[in-house]
């Protein structure tokens, strides 16, 4: 009754493709290299904190396998349950030691199941949203005239949780109040760039989301990196970057999109491209995937895409660690003498974005920008590489796993104490954000280029080793 | 008797979302890590609790439903296979009661992952010594359930050495106690009897297993030969100096080059036939003797270079290759045949040729990453099964493979377990009796034979000895 047709254990065998010319089907190659280890397992935010093995990596890529083989329908509703709750956030491929591309394997599922089973409403409104440039600045300048009424952060407070969260998220991107530095610290505490890096000519990616409500993040970006060395050019003519449709399986949309900036980013040909958003930087370093199938494309796509950095990447090997104080709590006889003590550091933790440590696998180049901010204790955060829940619109059509997610990432925030919460992705800010604010805590989300540039607006940088070359 | 009401009786005592019914739900559950198997359990059922798990086996007990617990999957024997019975899910039992620093011993539940156990009794100075490659997933329920190994069990050895208690929910869902966390207690040692029965004589719900001081100060060498024969020369000289070695590990070429592809690129040499990874701990004074030992053993044998892990990180990205090794041979090939034998150590060096011998003789490529220091040997064969007549060689090559180590004096299990995999092998290995008191000793603790049924003992084997009863 409950049991498959293939109840008999022993070696199975094997079924033919029922899905073919799907994107599935040409994906399968990647299905391949699992080898059912389950090392995915305790990676996965979904599995830890639904404690499901449907919510496992492996047990979704067994669902993709079914799916192909014929034995599971793409309408099944319970494949649809288990493939919707995925993150997407690709902690299981930095712990598989075969090399499966999940990322790639789920959102050809999705756009395979898509045909079948269209995405929730919700889904379909923001996606539509996102799609169209002119509807899209309207709605970020309809959420910044909201935002600037404050009405969000009352909002956030009085409303049920479920009603509540994203006007939270909508509060949590107003522009933080970094702390002032006494002027003793402004002297003392310097950002040291080395002076003897070449110049770089750089185009900053503006972003959707970054442009709409991170627009003080932007402008930090130009600053920061006019300040280490990069001449900042723009492209005119970009847009979305796709990637909220290509996770939601609308991969077409997604093309559409890709083309579309890559054709912008081809008329400022030798510069690199800088993107302050960490899901957008996967996105486009992808670009040469999504077109794969594009013959005119698809040369192109791989061009704009080996030109895309992070803007961490950029600014690492540019910037010296700051100096530490030995003991803040000891002043030295010059600074009791001038009646200045130095404060103590501000406690700050880093949580990576999934798309930036399990998709780019960037770890090193953050920590490098963190280490060079003055004046701050850089705290280790428990599960720092778990997922927040934020997947790009994943907390607006999941919102009880997001929230799952979510809690124990809270706690380990709170247990940290810390001042300031830095992650370099607009999603994870108000995820975070949001969260924090919801929960009561003081604890703040802060992109780490505002907190750099915060420190360069204090005081100008200090020059180490030989003049500009250029 | 399977009946739609048993559902629902389930669901009330676990809650509805904690059955699994519906096909593609039990999709997850219809295979573990050993490749190649799958079967379809009835239903899956996920308790929260001791007292969740006491009443789903009293309910199965009353209905007369065999049931297979599971652990994490990770097995390689398929003993978390269900055939048309109900597999009950222990990883939501993650509860680490207490640890007990001053007596060295921690309450868990069985769900409760190696790896995390092993954090939380760090910051104490402490360890649990049996570390399995497969340590970042695996539960402690499914280590007890399989006495499993690790790399460090040369020294420490296998669970059986740690485990001081456990509390066992029988098939018929009464719940006892083996072995005492206090001391030693006389009488017979069913905690020890228990530790390897590989979910057939009960679930475990609690364990008590006893930790370690971590060694104070601990040496990593990495040696590289020219030949297999050669590194296997080097292990056997290695024990032969009376060195006990905390761990002695040995990959082929192929392995290596699977490794050094993937994500956990430890920077093991790729254009060398093997190396051997030898660890040597404990107090500072005296190691660095031991290490010069242990080098000039690899270099007399024909080691080409032999190196030291510098720094702690030098040391784990050293350990992380080897840890994920099997994982990574999913990039050679899309199938993959995962073996699991234990010959005498002197007999490694011809061992190792034979079975690059019938790899060779069958056309098939034999990748071998293994526990060399106790003679616990990993050969694996990475194929793509579509290919009807190589998946054919491949299996001829296998089954050639375990016979010339039972024929070396050596057997078919060192730490995955018998499970389903390996039950074709046990009449070759035991005789008539000895299956038909393995069959007696079961039919202790589950006379109805449903505590995952049709593992281990072939089922043939006590058919006849229940016939002559
Ligand atoms: C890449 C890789 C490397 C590995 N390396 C090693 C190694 O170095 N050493 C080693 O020994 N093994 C190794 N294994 C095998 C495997 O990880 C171990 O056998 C492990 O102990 C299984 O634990 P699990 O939680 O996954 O159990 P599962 O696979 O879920 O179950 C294994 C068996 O235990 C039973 N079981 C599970 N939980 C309980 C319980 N609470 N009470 C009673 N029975 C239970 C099941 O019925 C089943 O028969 C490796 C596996 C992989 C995939
Ligand atoms: S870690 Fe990789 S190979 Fe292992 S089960 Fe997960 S996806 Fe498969
Ligand atoms: S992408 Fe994230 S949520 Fe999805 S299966 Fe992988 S680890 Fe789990």
């Amino acid at each position: 009754m409950t049991t498959s047709p293939t109840t008999s254990a022993g070696p199975s065998p094997l079924p033919t493709c029922a899905l073919p010319d799907s994107p599935l089907a040409k994906a399968a190659a990647g299905l391949d290299a699992c080898v059912h280890c389950g090392f995915c397992l305790p990676a996965c935010p979904t599995y830890v904190n639904l404690q499901d093995e449907n919510d496992s990596p492996r047990g979704r890529l067994l669902l993709m396998r079914r799916l192909l083989d014929g034995e599971l329908d793409v309408r099944d509703p319970d494949v649809g349950t288990h493939m919707d709750r995925c993150l997407g956030c690709r902690a299981c491929e930095t712990a598989c030691p075969s090399g499966v591309p999940y990322g790639q394997l789920l959102e050809a599922t999705r756009a395979t199941t898509r045909v079948a089973r269209p995405v929730p409403l919700v889904a379909r409104v923001v996606l539509g949203v996102f799609q169209r440039e002119m509807l899209l600045s309207l709605v970020l300048v309809g959420a910044r005239v909201l935002r600037a009424t404050r009405l969000p952060d009352w909002l956030a407070r009085v409303l049920p949780a479920r009603l509540a969260f994203p006007f939270a998220m909508l509060a949590s991107t107003t522009p933080a109040r970094l702390p002032q530095a006494s002027a003793h610290d402004r002297v003392l505490h310097r950002v040291r760039v080395r002076a003897s890096q070449a110049r770089r000519t750089v185009v900053r990616l503006d972003g959707c989301v970054m442009r709409g409500l991170f627009a003080h993040t932007n402008a930090a970006t130009t600053r920061v990196l006019s300040a280490t060395a990069h001449t900042v050019r723009s492209a005119p003519g970009q847009g979305c970057c796709g990637a909220l449709h290509a996770h939601a399986g609308d991969l077409d949309a997604a093309r559409d999109m890709a083309r579309r900036n890559i054709a912008a980013f081809e008329r400022v040909p030798d510069a690199l491209i800088a993107v302050n958003s960490a899901g957008c930087g996967a996105m486009l370093k992808e670009y040469g995937h999504l077109l794969h199938d594009d013959p005119a494309w698809h040369a192109r796509a791989e061009a704009v895409a080996s030109r895309v950095r992070d803007v961490s990447e950029l600014l690492a090997d540019r910037l010296l660690p700051a100096a530490r104080e030995a003991s803040p709590a000891a002043p030295t006889a010059r600074d009791s003498a001038h009646g200045a003590a130095s404060s103590p550091p501000v406690r700050i933790a880093y949580d990576p974005p999934c798309h930036l440590m399990h998709a780019q696998r960037i770890t090193r180049e953050p920590q490098a920008v963190l280490s060079a901010i003055p004046g701050v204790e850089l705290v280790p955060l428990v599960d720092a590489d778990q997922c927040c829940g934020s997947a790009g619109i994943y907390n607006l059509v999941e919102p009880d796993t997001s929230d799952a997610v979510l809690a124990p990432k809270l706690r380990h925030v709170a247990d940290a104490r810390v001042e300031w919460l830095v992650s370099g992705n607009p999603g994870c800010l108000m995820q975070l954000g949001a969260g924090l604010m919801r929960s009561g805590s003081s604890t703040r989300a802060v992109h780490p280029i505002d907190l750099l540039d915060h420190a360069l607006q204090a005081a100008p940088a200090e020059r180490v080793g030989e003049p500009d070359l250029a | 008797m399977i009946t739609a009401g048993l559902a629902d009786a389930l669901r009330s005592i676990v809650g509805p979302r904690w059955v699994k019914q519906r096909p593609a739900e039990l999709t997850a559950y219809d295979s573990d890590a050993l490749p190649g198997y799958r079967a379809t359990p009835s239903f899956v059922v996920l308790p929260a609790s001791r007292d969740e798990v006491i009443a789903v086996v009293r309910l199965l007990a009353q209905h007369g439903v065999p049931f297979v617990p599971r652990g994490a999957g990770t097995g390689l024997s398929g003993g978390a296979l269900a055939n048309d019975a109900v597999i009950i899910g222990l990883n939501r039992l993650t509860r680490i009661h207490a640890i007990d620093a001053g007596n060295r011993i921690a309450h868990v539940e069985p769900g409760v992952v190696n790896a995390v156990l092993q954090r939380e009794v760090a910051p104490f100075g402490l360890q649990y010594a049996p570390d399995p490659s497969s340590q970042s997933a695996c539960t402690i329920g499914g280590n007890v359930a399989e006495n499993a190994g690790g790399p460090h069990c040369l020294k420490y050895g296998v669970t059986l050495n740690h485990v001081a208690a456990v509390t066992v929910c029988l098939p018929n869902g009464e719940l006892v106690q083996f072995g005492d966390p206090a001391s030693e207690r006389d009488g017979y040692d069913l905690c020890g009897l228990f530790i390897g029965s590989e979910g057939c004589f009960g679930i475990a719900t609690d364990v008590w297993v006893r930790l370690l001081p971590v060694a104070p100060a601990v040496r990593t060498l990495l040696a590289d030969f020219p030949s297999l024969t050669d590194a296997a020369r080097a292990v056997s000289a290695i024990i032969a100096t009376g060195i006990v070695p905390a761990a002695l590990e040995m990959m082929d070429q192929a392995t290596i080059r699977a490794v050094e592809a993937s994500i956990y690129a430890a920077g093991y040499p790729t254009d060398v036939a093997a190396v051997l990874l030898a660890e040597v701990d404990g107090l500072e004074a005296g190691l660095d003797a031991d290490a010069r030992t242990i080098e000039r053993c690899c270099r007399e044998a024909g080691a080409r270079d032999v190196r030291i892990a510098r720094t702690d990180g030098d040391r784990a990205r050293l350990w992380q290759g080897r840890k994920k090794a099997f994982g990574a041979l999913g990039r050679i090939a899309p199938h993959l045949v995962v073996q699991d034998a234990v010959v005498p150590r002197t007999r490694l060096p011809d061992v190792l040729e034979t079975i690059a011998a019938i790899g060779a003789r069958h056309g098939v490529a034999v990748c071998n990453v293994f526990h060399a220091g106790d003679g616990n040997i990993h050969p694996n064969i990475s194929y793509d099964a579509s290919d009807h007549a190589q998946a054919e060689r491949v299996h001829a090559a296998m089954s050639e493979i375990m016979q010339a180590c039972i024929d070396a004096g050596g057997t078919i299990t060192g730490e995955h377990g018998v499970g389903l995999d390996k039950l074709g092998y046990m009449d070759a290995l035991f005789t008539e009796p000895s299956l038909a008191a393995m069959c007696a000793v079961r039919e202790v603790f589950d006379p109805d034979r449903r505590a995952n049924p049709g593992k281990v003992v072939p089922v043939h084997a006590c058919r006849e000895w229940g016939g002559r009863r």
